[in-house]
């Protein structure tokens, strides 16, 4: 019971990538908006900065399955 | 509660062990692996035979996302012959790896457990943290390699140690766990991705023939997720791919900023699309 309340705590951490993202991902659709042929040159460092970001997200992901699964 | 819902799903956080060869444990991730390897070795050797100059309608299927990665890798640097292969490979085993996981059977046919659970044949290879950390080790060693062979080991060293040597004996920590940082950045991405998605299919699926009420939902909710799964299987291999990928680029691009003189490996750094990176947290 107690790990399974520990592991809701771990996902608050899943803010952060959650706001984030979203700053990253509306800074590339304003980027492509202002310039739509730019969408090859975006598409890599977009990719690249949305996994990297989302790793943080990941971990608390991964700390709570471990506190709920063993 | 929570000892209804362990009733509801099965889920297993470590690949489980189906026989051993020897003192060899074989997993049910292993088995995953080994059928995506060698579904890959079998389209290897027919599209190796079969290939032609004016590509069939397959061919072309096959070759397009191919084509469109080495065109990524090829803009990295001026050295990318020495990588694409490592790159592109990385990112077909994922993807075959990661789709295999999607097929049905794979997850819910196996031998009945000790206490009474399932024990699948087949796991998704890419759901055990065994298989992403190898793939991330290949990875580490790969741009190290490559870091170490462009400076040399006492370059590399100094590549460490930073900038202002007085900051060294800070600075060598630093880097040096960041080093370390995206091997496990590298794999537990990938693991919490696949094993999150596969939790994520079994709970949708759990929910909605839990109650007798929501059984339509059962048509089509599942569904979405699966498609839904698809989609990230291919992003994440990319993504994996796409990471070495600039690291690799990071390695070789330290070295043309620490030589500068060197005129022929000097070129597109500042247009590199992969040099604007951050570095891995």
């Amino acid at each position: 019971m107690d790990s399974n309340l520990a592991a809701g705590l771990a996902m608050i951490g899943a803010i952060g990538p959650g706001i984030g993202l979203g700053i990253g991902f509306s800074k590339a659709m304003e980027a492509l908006g202002r310039n739509p042929d730019a969408a090859g040159t975006i598409f890599v460092p977009y990719i690249l900065g949305l996994a990297l970001t989302e790793a943080i997200g990941i971990y608390c992901f991964v700390v709570a399955l471990i506190l709920i699964f063993t | 509660m929570p000892a209804e819902q362990a009733k509801l799903i099965h889920v297993a956080l470590k690949a489980e062990r189906l026989f051993n060869i020897g003192p060899f444990e074989v997993t049910n991730s292993m088995i995953g692996a080994l059928i995506a390897s060698v579904i890959l070795l079998a389209a290897a050797w027919y599209f190796s035979r079969s290939s032609a100059i004016v590509p069939n309608r397959l061919q072309s299927l096959i070759e397009l996302p191919i084509e469109l990665l080495t065109g990524i890798v090829a803009s990295s640097t001026s050295r990318w012959r020495g990588y694409v292969s490592l790159v592109v490979g990385l990112f077909l085993m994922i993807l075959v790896a990661n789709w295999l996981g999607l097929l049905p059977g794979v997850g819910t046919i196996g031998l009945k457990g000790q206490a009474g659970e399932i024990v699948p044949f087949v796991r998704p290879a890419a759901a055990d943290l065994n298989f992403t950390l190898g793939l991330a080790i290949i990875s580490f060693v790969v741009f190290v390699w490559w870091a170490i062979r462009l400076h040399g080991p006492i370059g590399y060293l100094k590549e460490l140690a930073g900038e202002p040597k007085v900051l060294a004996p800070l600075m060598f920590p630093i880097h040096l766990i960041s080093e370390l940082s995206r091997l496990v950045s590298l794999s537990m991405r990938l693991f919490g991705n696949v094993f999150a998605g596969e939790v994520l299919l079994a709970t949708m699926l759990a929910l909605t023939t839990a109650v007798a009420f929501t059984l339509p939902l059962a048509l089509f909710v599942p569904g979405v997720f699966l498609g839904l799964e698809l989609l990230f299987g291919a992003v994440q291999a990319l993504v994996f791919a796409l990471l070495t990928m600039a690291y690799i680029t990071l390695a070789i691009a330290e070295h043309q900023e620490g030589h500068a003189a060197d005129a022929d490996h000097g070129e597109n750094v500042a247009t590199d699309p992969s040099h604007s990176t951050p570095a891995p947290a």
